[in-house]
């Protein structure tokens, strides 16, 4: 038993946070915020050479053969850093043309080909046996993807953004992000997995958890960084318990969203009978942890965290959408209480 | 990373699970009075001569020198047992017996450590004082050496289990001319003394484990002083930091326990079908799992660097708040049979949520909690 990284993990970590941060730093997420796309072509091409979509992926079907809890390393890096782009979707979706035995159509993703992710609206289904998606759904990041993957509790699915009517554009709570909205008429997937054969959406709940993790940790140094170096009344303000405590829980918040990110990656990578235990627990407290840590930062910061200029609002902006990621917290906990107790 | 226990690690749990089936106690535990010493000292015996005394602590002091993941098992299935995790002995295992081991003399280590083990002796704290709370190291209870002997002259307060105890950490201040983190001496104390005056006090459960001590002219041998005269600060913050660090285990694990058994009361009385309990009781799981994946990093850490640092705080502060919601929670869960503060299942919530206000007081309240957070591990200013 040991949570704590080894040295080739320590390797993935500083090497995922140096190429975010000479690559696509913030500075250079923000100046895509008026284009159409909010991929920056050389950043993404890059990271598809570095593996980053198939990490997870095993060696036999063309992947680096990493473990989940590797991938959760590198997304909490991408949100730490903020960068945008379908990252997480065209990740999940390499594993679902893998496993489908469509070697072609990973190869591709895994090359970098985007995939948006579909979050099914009200009423929305995706059928268990057939993949079939029908009704209303959210796209996001779609701006040059041509799939989408539509993940389900028991079933994901990548459709074809062509068979869907209706798609048009709209401004996302997210600049970062980009959103569209289609609907499917029965819509008969393009691939599709069970989660028995892999379970797609329990693991992109787990690496939205670690982005999650790493906006909670990114939010928490900001906060802690300004109320050390802010002076009001002679004295910075963080020695007032008032800052000093907000700042504390976010420390709080932060660490036990890590610590369940990588319990439930490990479990997962273990093949574990708690597994999806562990990672409904780990999608809920990372959405609270970063949303939270967020919402404190905006406050800690005063006038200049309701500026558009600070990231706190964009690191609030981007918790709130991966809150909908692989199930939001309402869905989570309606099915983390039906599970049997974690082992 | 793994979560993987190693085939020694499965048989152990095994072995402890066997065990603790057949011979955990049966009977209540008293809930005052000398029959709580005997009870409690009679199942750390029964435990200690079937070897589970000290799983961790080194061999040369009667331990068994395993690895802490072992320990953890221990506390683990402990905590399946339903057992309390913190009785009578807690100050004597998890505070007293890790700063010998870390701080005193072979002398005071071979005379004190094997009677902690064997269970025939309690040790209680005194630290605190009316005037001396979350600011510690302003206490003024007194000491002043005679000859071979320091004599103490003070009060002491919210030292539990006093009443029962044998032997006491004690913190006194043997200097006042130096500032006030610099005078104080950590010693032992031996209970029967003359000049000790213990009272009890009634906490707002109904318990009487608490008390405060006050001491007249007591005169204690120089040879129980640990770690050496006006140093009994960096000794108190060694003790203290044991006790952030590993002394809650049991109680963190034991939440996992307490949040199913809850989810079972929820549906045998029909209640997982309420969208605010179901909901609330869903969150308690997500969040007692973090608290215990929390724990499994910091025993990491500890596998790396023994001596546990600050972030303790963050899961003792974690513990104090998840622990008093689950408390208020389980409360709602039975409904107005928690009214009757009894002896019968649904009353034992009761107690539980009245005493769950401790949590956030005893062992550094969580606003000092906050404080070292802060200050040690985001690097505040003071």
């Amino acid at each position: 038993m040991d949570l704590l990284p080894s040295s080739e993990q320590d390797e993935i970590i500083s090497s995922a946070a140096q190429f975010l941060l000479g690559t696509l730093p913030v500075t250079r997420t923000r100046e895509l915020i008026g284009d159409a796309s909010n991929v920056d072509a050389k950043a993404w091409t890059l990271a598809a050479e570095l593996g980053w979509f198939a990490l997870g992926l095993p060696e036999e079907v063309g992947g680096v053969g990493c473990g989940l809890t590797d991938e959760a390393l590198v997304f909490r890096e991408i949100g730490r850093a903020l960068a945008s782009g379908p990252f997480l979707s065209t990740t999940l979706a390499a594993r679902v043309a893998a496993f489908a035995g469509d070697a072609d159509l990973a190869a591709s993703v895994a090359g970098g080909q985007q995939v948006a992710l579909g979050l099914l609206g009200v009423g929305a289904t995706i059928d268990p046996g057939s993949g079939t998606v029908d009704g209303d759904l959210h796209l996001v990041d779609a701006a040059e993807a041509d799939l989408v993957l539509v993940p389900g509790a028991d079933m994901t699915s990548l459709v074809a953004l062509a068979d869907l009517e209706e798609v048009v554009s709209v401004e996302c709570i997210d600049p970062t992000t980009r959103l569209s909205r289609g609907t499917a008429s029965r819509v008969r997937p393009v691939v599709s997995v069970t989660s028995e054969v892999d379970p797609v959406s329990r693991r992109g709940g787990v690496l939205a958890a670690a982005s999650l993790t790493g906006i909670a940790e990114a939010t928490r140094d900001i906060s802690a960084a300004h109320a050390a170096s802010r002076v009001q009344f002679d004295r910075p303000i963080g020695v007032n318990q008032a800052v000093k405590h907000a700042c504390a829980d976010m420390a709080v918040r932060a660490e036990l969203a890590w610590a369940q990110t990588l319990f439930a990656a490990v479990t997962t990578d273990e093949h574990r009978e708690d597994a999806e235990f562990h990672a409904l627990g780990a999608k809920v407290v990372g959405a609270d942890a970063a949303e939270r840590n967020a919402a404190a930062t905006v406050q800690v910061l005063g006038g200049m965290g309701f500026t558009f200029e600070h990231d706190a609002n964009l690191y609030l902006k981007r918790a709130y959408v991966l809150g909908y990621a692989f199930g939001d917290t309402r869905d989570a906990l309606s099915r983390l209480i039906r599970l049997p107790a974690a082992l | 990373m793994d979560l993987a226990f190693s085939t020694e690690d499965d048989e152990f749990r095994d072995e402890v699970r066997t065990w603790l089936a057949e011979n955990t106690p049966s009977e209540r535990r008293p809930r005052a009075g000398q029959g709580v010493r005997d009870y409690d000292l009679a199942w750390q015996r029964l435990q200690h001569d079937a070897g589970w005394a000290g799983i961790s602590w080194p061999v040369e002091f009667g331990g068994r020198g395993l690895p802490l993941t072992q320990q953890l098992i221990w506390f683990e299935e402990y905590a399946r047992t339903g057992m309390r995790g913190i009785d009578s002995r807690f100050v004597g295992l998890s505070h007293a017996g890790p700063t010998l081991i870390a701080r005193a003399t072979d002398e005071q280590r071979s005379f004190h450590l094997p009677k902690i083990l064997r269970g025939d002796v309690i040790w209680c704290q005194g630290f605190s004082e009316p005037e001396a709370g979350s600011d510690l190291a302003s206490l003024r209870t007194r000491a002043v050496v005679d000859g071979d002997e320091l004599v103490v002259t003070g009060q002491k307060i919210w030292t539990s289990f006093a009443d029962l105890a044998d032997y006491q950490e004690l913190l006194v201040r043997t200097n006042t001319e130096v500032s006030k983190h610099k005078g104080i001496t950590w010693v032992v104390c031996d209970m029967r003394s003359p000049g000790i005056d213990i009272r009890p006090i009634k906490t707002m459960e109904g318990g009487t484990d608490f008390c405060e001590v006050f001491y007249d002219e007591v005169r204690i041998p120089l040879a129980n002083v640990v770690g050496g005269i006006d140093n009994g600060w960096s000794v108190a913050m060694s003790t203290l930091s044991f006790e952030r660090g590993t002394g809650f285990i049991v109680d963190q694990v034991q939440l996992s326990s307490t949040v199913e058994r809850l989810i079972d009361v929820a549906r045998e009385k029909g209640l997982l079908g309420d969208e605010e309990i179901a909901r609330a009781l869903s969150h308690a799981r997500a969040d007692v799992a973090s608290l215990r994946a929390l724990t499994y990093v910091g025993i990491s850490r500890n596998l790396h660097a023994p001596e546990p640092g600050p972030e303790g705080s963050i899961v003792k502060l974690h513990w104090a708040d998840l622990s008093k919601r689950i408390a208020r929670l389980a409360v709602d869960v039975v409904g107005p049979r928690s009214l009757a503060l009894g002896d019968d299942d649904d009353g034992d919530w009761a107690v539980r949520y009245l005493s769950s206000f401790a949590n956030s007081i005893g062992g550094g309240t969580s606003e000092i909690q906050r404080n070292i957070i802060g200050e040690r591990v985001l690097g505040l200013p003071r």
